[in-house]
């Protein structure tokens, strides 16, 4: 079974991990787009005093509107269908409620300010520069969060017969190969015309830097993939390569850059004590604009304003506002009483959802820090597809690692199918392929299906590039006064910084439409 | 002591209050995936609910509680109903949510589905016997109404009798009926056919 890589496959796989922003981000990686210029948080200019803006979800886009629509005097509400604020930003901790349909759980954790589990959104690059300035803002401290870790392990049954190598040996131990290759392959005639011979020169020296090569461009192993050992009282003694052609029998090659990619490359960053610390940061603003349980049940846009209709403690309640800022999921969204356009609502089923699932287990003991992992992911080609490690209360007595983030709706969807407890089972199985000894640390843990998260039912949607062009601008646009918010309306789903951003681009509008005076706008 | 009794019968009172609080709320996670009165999301594949007989409701929920439905891997979405009709079997709310969907105000669902209706109508035939020549039901017979449902969802539910997702265990003496009955639909454009032939049941 012959299989080459294209550009095209590359793609395929960047998306089947990032959503299809991994394939814009790769794709302008490699000069096919180009590079947009960043976003700056809109400056409000009109008084909102007398304009009242209804939010449905309080989520981060929601509490970012919020957040800036009251600082302008405007009468925010927010109406949040949970029992909690935040929307997939979610931290569990001891004690708390897992509220998924069909399975609702309790973690288990034991209460300890490091043993959490980000069960949403985990990290923030260096980049996402909206969401750290809130950060900075809303006083919410922040540490390194550690993605790429060169000792952690990869493991697929297809390579050595299933057993884990350090991801540094995979990578240099590839790196040398194809180096070597190279450098005694390519020819100089073989060149095409611009290139002088000082310039092939100059190629072979990078690829002896970038293989690690020998005087003779030989790949004879490189300290870059370890040590055999590391008693410093005698000689260094490197590892001898690992056979090549096993190393590229593993799928891994599809995301052995991972940590390099836009979104994930170092450094990054997560809140001190977990992520939903920037929920409570915006909530210390607006959590007095919040009210939780709140069902949405009928969306009505007038002649002037909207009128929504929700259910609060079992009866149905009435709304008017001027505007509506709405991250309800679209999905969700399709099943409410409206009077949208067909052209606007056909959108909300267009664009299926994401099925991202995530398991956290409260393991005893630390073993990983044995191992000399001490932060960062192990992958493997099992179902699991990743182990994270925490990098903060390191050396401390137990930990929570992230025991399966698969972003392949065919994995999440195994998964989500099982019981809870059969879910931990499989992923201890798969667990054990990486950490021979993984199950007997395990004391509890929660697990999460994101398509099946009561008042989510999906993770990030799955736009694609034909959907983008179809349906992007129709939904992004306000009907009246009725704005779709959320990260599911920007070109970075699944990501904090695209949540605000679609906030940020309806609040300019909502700014400058209350500066213009017109409350309404028709739409053509 | 009077004190320590006055606040614990106001704890009591707080307590029973906050479990009146949940229990209005409790069944709104229906409405999360079946949609506003429970008239269908077909963006999730949830069927419309409201309108659907109480004893068919109750009969479909224990069903999926007892792994007569959803048991396959196969049938993604009933398997999704399956955790939630054991949650409210054992949990004695199964009554309670079939009258809940009973409140609701039922709206007769938009056509999402192509086909011969002219076709369908002969098909129908043999529907019509237990379901009614106007697709009404006949509860005598514990046949639901077929009227005004979720078109895409009558479309799936006859593929899943026909291919084996449904009516195929042992204790789903009306499924198997209904297993019996789509056999005789040829192929997937007859059943196109007959639920295009449905849409028009008034």
């Amino acid at each position: 079974m012959k299989k080459t890589l294209s550009r095209r496959d590359f793609l395929h796989a960047a998306g089947a991990l990032g959503g299809s922003t991994a394939v814009y981000r790769a794709a302008m990686g490699i000069g096919l787009m180009p590079v947009a210029a960043r976003a700056a948080r809109p400056v409000l200019t009109a008084n909102g005093a007398s304009k009242k803006v209804l939010i449905l979800g309080a989520g981060i886009s929601g509490l970012t509107a919020a957040y800036e629509l009251q600082r302008k005097g405007y009468e925010v509400q927010v109406l949040e269908a949970s029992f909690r604020a935040g929307g997939r930003n979610l931290t569990l901790r001891g004690g708390d409620r897992i509220d998924e349909t069909g399975y609702p759980q309790v973690c288990q954790f034991d209460r300890d300010p490091d043993l959490f589990f980000n069960a949403g959104p985990a990290r923030i690059p260096g980049h996402h520069q909206q969401l750290l300035e809130y950060c900075k803002e809303l006083d919410v401290p922040l540490a390194p969060f550690i993605n790429d870790n060169r000792n952690a392990w990869v493991q697929d049954d297809a390579m050595f017969g299933g057993k884990p190598i350090r991801a540094r040996e995979y990578l240099n131990d590839t790196r040398g190969f194809v180096a070597e290759l190279m450098a005694k392959s390519m020819k100089p005639d073989a060149m095409s015309a611009p290139m002088t011979s000082d310039d092939w020169e100059r190629v072979r020296e990078y690829l002896r830097h970038f293989g690690e090569l020998d005087p003779q461009f030989r790949y004879i192993g490189t300290s870059r993939a370890g040590l055999a050992s590391h008693d410093y009282t005698v000689p260094d003694v490197l590892k001898a390569p690992l056979s090549p052609s096993e190393l590229l029998k593993s799928r891994f090659m599809l995301i052995m850059s991972f940590g390099e990619t836009d979104d994930q490359a170092a450094m990054m960053m997560e809140p001190v004590g977990g992520m939903d610390r920037i929920v409570a940061g915006f909530l210390r603003k607006v959590g007095h604009l919040v009210q939780l349980e709140s069902q949405v049940q009928k969306i009505q846009v007038l002649e002037r304003g909207v009128e929504v209709t929700y259910r609060h403690q079992g009866a149905y309640q009435k709304v008017r506002a001027d505007y509506v800022l709405n991250c309800i999921p679209m999905h969700l969204l399709a099943g409410i009483e409206h009077n949208f356009p067909k052209s606007y609502s056909a959108g909300f089923t267009a664009v299926p959802r994401g099925k991202l699932f995530k398991i956290g287990l409260q393991m005893k003991e630390r073993f990983w820090e044995r191992e000399g992992i001490f932060g960062g992911i192990s992958w493997t080609m099992q179902d699991i597809q990743q182990i994270w490690y925490p990098a903060h209360g390191i050396h401390r007595a137990k930990g929570v690692v992230l025991a399966a983030y698969t972003f392949d709706p065919n994995a999440g969807e195994k998964f989500a199918r099982l019981s809870p407890p059969e879910r931990i089972k499989l992923a201890v199985e798969q667990g054990s392929k990486i950490h021979p000894d993984y199950g007997q640390y395990v004391e509890n843990g929660v697990t999460i299906a994101w398509h099946q998260m009561n008042h989510m039912l999906g993770c990030a949607a799955q736009w694609e590039e034909a959907l983008f062009k179809q349906w992007f601008k129709t939904l992004q646009a306000p009907v009246g006064g009725h704005y779709l918010i959320g990260d599911q309306v920007s070109y970075h789903p699944g990501w904090q910084e695209g949540a605000i951003a679609s906030a940020h681009h309806a609040i300019a509008d909502i700014d400058q439409r209350v500066g213009a005076g017109k409350s309404q706008m028709v739409r053509s | 002591m009077r004190r320590q009794l006055l606040s614990v019968l106001a704890m009591l009172v707080m307590a029973l209050m906050v479990r009146v609080a949940r229990a209005d709320n409790a069944f709104d996670y229906c409405l999360l995936c079946h949609g506003s009165n429970a008239n269908g999301n077909y963006a999730i594949r949830a069927p419309k609910l409201s309108g659907m007989e109480p004893w068919y409701l109750a009969r479909q929920l224990e069903n999926f509680a007892a792994g007569v439905r959803g048991s396959t891997s196969a049938d993604a979405s009933g398997h999704e109903m399956r955790p939630v009709g054991l949650r409210l079997r054992d949990s004695g709310e199964l009554e309670a949510a079939v009258k809940f969907i009973g409140t609701l105000k039922s709206a007769r669902p938009a056509a999402t589905i192509d086909g011969d209706a002219a076709r369908g109508r002969q098909h129908y035939a043999a529907c019509a016997a237990c379901h009614g020549a106007k697709g009404e039901g006949n509860a005598s017979l514990q046949s639901p109404a077929l009227a005004a449902r979720s078109d895409w969802y009558l479309v799936t539910q006859l593929a899943n009798y026909k291919n084996g997702l449904r009516g195929t265990d042992e204790r789903d003496t009306y499924g198997a009926q209904m297993r019996a009955v789509s056999n005789a639909l040829p192929d997937e454009q007859a059943i196109r056919d007959v639920v295009a032939y449905i849409n028009t049941l008034r």
